[in-house]
């Protein structure tokens, strides 16, 4: 079988003596790394090795750990079509794996892995070095079956980059653990959110739901009626931006010239047609289609996506946290088809489309409860994971 | 039907900044192919923009200058189109809110009537990379300079006010007088560093319709863009008044051929905001901050220059168009020159002197002290105008004071009237002739015994005691 790296560091020596010493960490190769092959999983990019090194490399090589290689991954990371995230921590080939969420990879590819899969708030860590395609929706998420690792390299990669000035002007976070006291914690579960799963989904994330209920937190049903609409809004502002910003994987410069083409125009038509997978191209298409023929449409997505972010803060004076499910529905390794990939990932995208953190914890072995999401408001992904490892004790001391 | 057309102009500017508008590469597009880039500027995957605060900033003063209402908020998006110039697919502009909007030039149209032609926006974009054409033996290939990749940029978008190549051409000049009075560019249409795009439509004299406009390109001079301008309202009259519609389309002007001709049309749609790149946020310290960093504008210097040293209208044009001709001038006065004297050296010697030797006024080693010291000499009367022009051309060659020059070279005049009178005297003496037409009423006759005396005294004799002294000689007083 196909290795499931992309490319193995052969010198994988961090800086000894650093806080990370001995983590191995699995990127993926949309991370760049100077030498190595970045082709983000694309034709378009084949051949194309990064001239520097990305900001999270230096910081992850300057604490300590371990970049033992790029796993393979789906055309610029969009679905996991082609991905095999995940398999490093499988095969104890890797501690953390380093995965591309734009709609919820991360934490998909960590329920395949049956490990947590983090989603960080959009802006925490610095974005010099990533080759992505959904520049406002998307961020390195981090897989791995310890809480205290993920949150450990995430300190190491998050806060202020000289070099990144999209990041917003806000201080590095305190990840310092907080303690997590049930009695005075309340988790919203959002009715909209949970409606649309079959009988059996509904019966195990019920089950999830009564496993915080047993442990002591209030939990509290409530209300986010435009909750349908995130999945369209990440539809149309996902591909429009897509297809702008891939004008620059034009397969000309790197990637692989067509041959055949009459004059230059020709030649970069034809390149681009050969460069790009179906999933992608049919996005670019309809990227383009939304920006050229239904700006307006886009521009309204845009708007409601303002308002989406606004109504998921509200639910926050209600609740300290939120649980999502984790799947709706579809199955992986068969999402070729736009839709498809938007219906495997209409669970988790709300978090990219809204910026907030989010974090995927496994069922305990053998239970009958079905993986699901924790979610907190924009940074306060310390809290979010502190709340994880609370569940996750509580499970290893035979509490729940 | 008599026609009028309607005009706008799109002026891409180049900032004089160090760097490029998103990265630290020097903004030197003239280097060796290649050489100033980087994976920013080079638009390579995973590389981020970062905007300089300088070009920022001299965007900003270019704006004030121009009388533009900065906005507090301005954001880039990217404008896509595929062009080998172009290879990352997108350039990085501000299409939907610009750096700044209004403002406005003055000028005088063609019967002398004041005329103001407004500006609807100015934005900043980065520049393209430029495209080498070579042979590679018999197949033609493309090469790309990425020197250019990223510059700095702004683009002053006028609304519709022009009437005619003269408003364009006068806008031009004033504008270019503008920007370079803020020190943001030196606005060279022969160097690039400022391009003019036309929009150009006729309608019938008299009506407010607005019709079919034609886009002409590639002018590279002031001049060029009033012939090219003549040209197309020319072709488009000729085209409608034959019965045949205008459409939209971009031209290029061809100097040689004095045409303008159709080029294909190049694709562009909406643009989508950069979510990478941060939306710019001016407060209202920043603004005032770039306010009080103007300098005193042209306009208002030239008034200034009239109430305060009695210049006229047109002098006071001319010394204030250029800032380090008018600092220059005013530098002068400080030294105690008087401004008609100033004036009059700096326009008919010095200015001329300047430029012939590639230097500018602010960079001259005749500075305003020195030149002053001259100046200064001549209207003590302690050297005359001949050798104060010769003493001149000394200051550009060495570092020493003009005293100094004056009294190494021998310039100083002679006033002293014993000298003259022998000088005179053996004039008078070998030249008869002149002595007797002068006796007769022929006053030439006198210049041409000053010109002898003069020369006689190599140049250094003082002028008015030589016409005094003769006059007394030959009694013509
Ligand atoms: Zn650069």
């Amino acid at each position: 079988m196909e290795s499931i790296f992309r490319y193995r560091n052969p010198d994988t020596a961090g800086a000894s003596g650093g806080p990370l010493q001995g983590v191995n960490i699995a990127i993926q190769p949309n991370v760049s790394v100077e030498g190595w092959p970045t082709d983000a999983g694309s034709k378009a990019l084949v051949n194309f090795t990064a001239l520097e090194d990305a900001t999270i490399i230096r910081r992850l090589r300057e604490a300590g750990t371990a970049v033992c290689g790029s796993t393979r991954m789906s055309e610029f990371g969009f679905g996991l079509d082609g991905s095999r995230a995940g398999e490093a921590l499988k095969e104890n080939a890797a501690d953390v794996e380093m995965v591309l969420d734009l709609m919820g990879e991360s934490r998909l590819a960590a329920s395949r892995a049956s490990v947590c899969g983090f989603k960080p708030s959009y802006g925490l860590v610095s974005s010099l070095g990533l080759i992505g395609l959904i520049p406002s929706m998307e961020c390195w998420g981090l897989l791995s079956a310890d809480i205290d690792r993920i949150r450990r390299v995430l300190d190491t990669i998050s806060g202020p980059d000289p070099l990144d000035f999209s990041l917003p002007d806000e201080p590095a976070p305190d990840f310092s653990a907080r303690g997590i006291k049930p009695e005075n914690t309340s988790i919203g579960v959002i009715s909209e959110a949970v409606s649309g799963l079959s009988s059996d989904s509904k019966n195990a994330f019920q089950a999830s739901v009564d496993e915080l209920k047993q442990a002591g937190f209030s939990v509290r049903e409530l209300s986010l009626p435009d909750m349908a609409l995130f999945s369209l809004v990440h539809n149309i502002v996902g591909s429009v931006e897509a297809s702008s910003c891939a004008g620059r994987y034009d397969s000309v410069r790197y990637g692989r010239r067509a041959p055949g083409a009459r004059n230059w125009n020709e030649m970069y038509l034809l390149s681009r047609g050969a460069a790009f997978g179906t999933l992608v191209k049919s996005y670019l298409f309809q990227g383009a289609y939304f920006q050229f023929e239904r700006y307006a449409a886009y521009e309204d997505a845009c708007r409601i996506r303002a308002r989406l972010v606004a109504d998921m803060r509200k639910l926050f004076d209600k609740a300290d946290f939120l649980i999502f499910p984790a799947a709706v529905g579809g199955r992986f390794g068969q999402a070729a088809s736009l839709a498809a990939t938007y219906e495997q990932f209409a669970a988790t995208l709300f978090a990219n489309v809204t910026g907030q953190p989010a974090l995927y914890l496994p069922p305990a072995p053998g239970s009958k409860a079905a993986g699901f999401q924790l979610a907190g408001p924009r940074r306060s992904d310390a809290r979010v994971l502190a709340l994880g490892e609370y569940l996750l004790n509580l499970r290893q001391e035979g509490n729940v | 039907m008599e026609f009028e057309a309607v005009i706008g102009l799109e002026i891409h500017v180049e900032l004089n900044c160090a760097t490029k508008l998103f990265c630290d590469c020097p903004n030197r597009p003239g280097d060796e192919p290649n050489l100033n880039t980087c994976p920013t500027c080079l638009w390579y995957p995973g590389a981020v923009p970062r905007l300089s605060r300088d070009a920022l900033e001299k965007a900003s003063l270019l704006c004030l200058g121009l009388g533009a209402e900065l906005q507090p908020v301005s954001a880039f998006d990217q404008k896509v189109y595929y062009y080998p110039d172009l290879p990352k697919g997108f350039q990085l502009s501000q299409a939907h809110c610009p750096l700044s909007r209004g403002g406005g030039i003055d000028i005088m149209d063609e019967t002398g009537k004041p005329k103001r032609l407004r500006i609807h926006h100015i934005h900043m974009e980065e520049d393209v990379a430029r495209l080498v054409h070579e042979m590679e033996g018999r197949l033609p290939i493309s090469l790309v300079d990425f020197n250019r990749a990223g510059a700095p940029l702004v683009e002053i978008v006028t609304e519709p006010d022009f009437r005619s190549p003269h408003d364009a051409m006068e806008f031009l000049k004033a504008l270019r007088t503008q920007v370079r009075y803020v020190g943001s560019s030196e606005c060279s249409m022969e160097n690039g560093t400022m391009r003019v795009d036309a929009n150009i439509s006729i309608r019938p004299r008299g009506t407010d319709q607005m019709n079919t406009k034609v886009e002409v390109k590639n002018m590279n001079s002031i001049r060029h863009v009033g012939d090219a301008i003549a040209f197309e309202i020319g072709r488009q009259s000729a085209a409608v008044k034959a019965g045949e519609a205008v459409v939209l389309h971009t031209r290029l002007w061809d100097p040689d051929k004095k045409a303008t001709f159709m080029m294909r049309a190049k694709f562009e749609g909406p643009c989508v905001p950069d979510p990478k790149v941060p939306v710019i946020e001016l407060t209202a310290e920043y603004i005032e901050a770039m306010r009080s960093r103007l300098p005193e504008m042209p306009a208002a210097r030239a008034e200034r220059f009239i109430a305060q040293h009695g210049l006229t209208g047109e002098e006071a044009v001319f010394l204030s168009s250029d800032p380090e001709v008018a600092v220059y001038f005013e530098a002068l006065i400080a030294e105690g020159v008087a401004p008609r004297t100033a004036m009059h050296w700096l326009t008919t010697q010095l200015i001329p002197a300047i430029r012939e030797r590639g230097q500018k006024p602010g960079d001259t080693p005749v500075t305003p002290a020195r030149f002053a010291g001259l100046l200064k000499m001549m209207s003590k009367d302690e050297i005359n105008a001949n050798a104060a022009r010769e003493v001149m051309a000394h200051l550009f060659e060495s570092d020493e004071s003009p005293e100094a020059i004056v009294a190494a070279r021998g310039f100083a005049q002679v006033s002293d009237s014993a000298e003259l009178d022998s000088l005179i005297d053996k004039v008078l003496e070998d030249q008869p002739d002149a002595v007797a037409k002068v006796r007769a009423g022929q006053n030439k006759a006198l210049g041409f015994l000053m010109g002898q005396v003069m020369q006689a005294s190599g140049g250094k004799a003082n002028p008015k005691i030589v016409r005094e002294l003769l006059a007394k000689k030959l009694g013509t007083n």
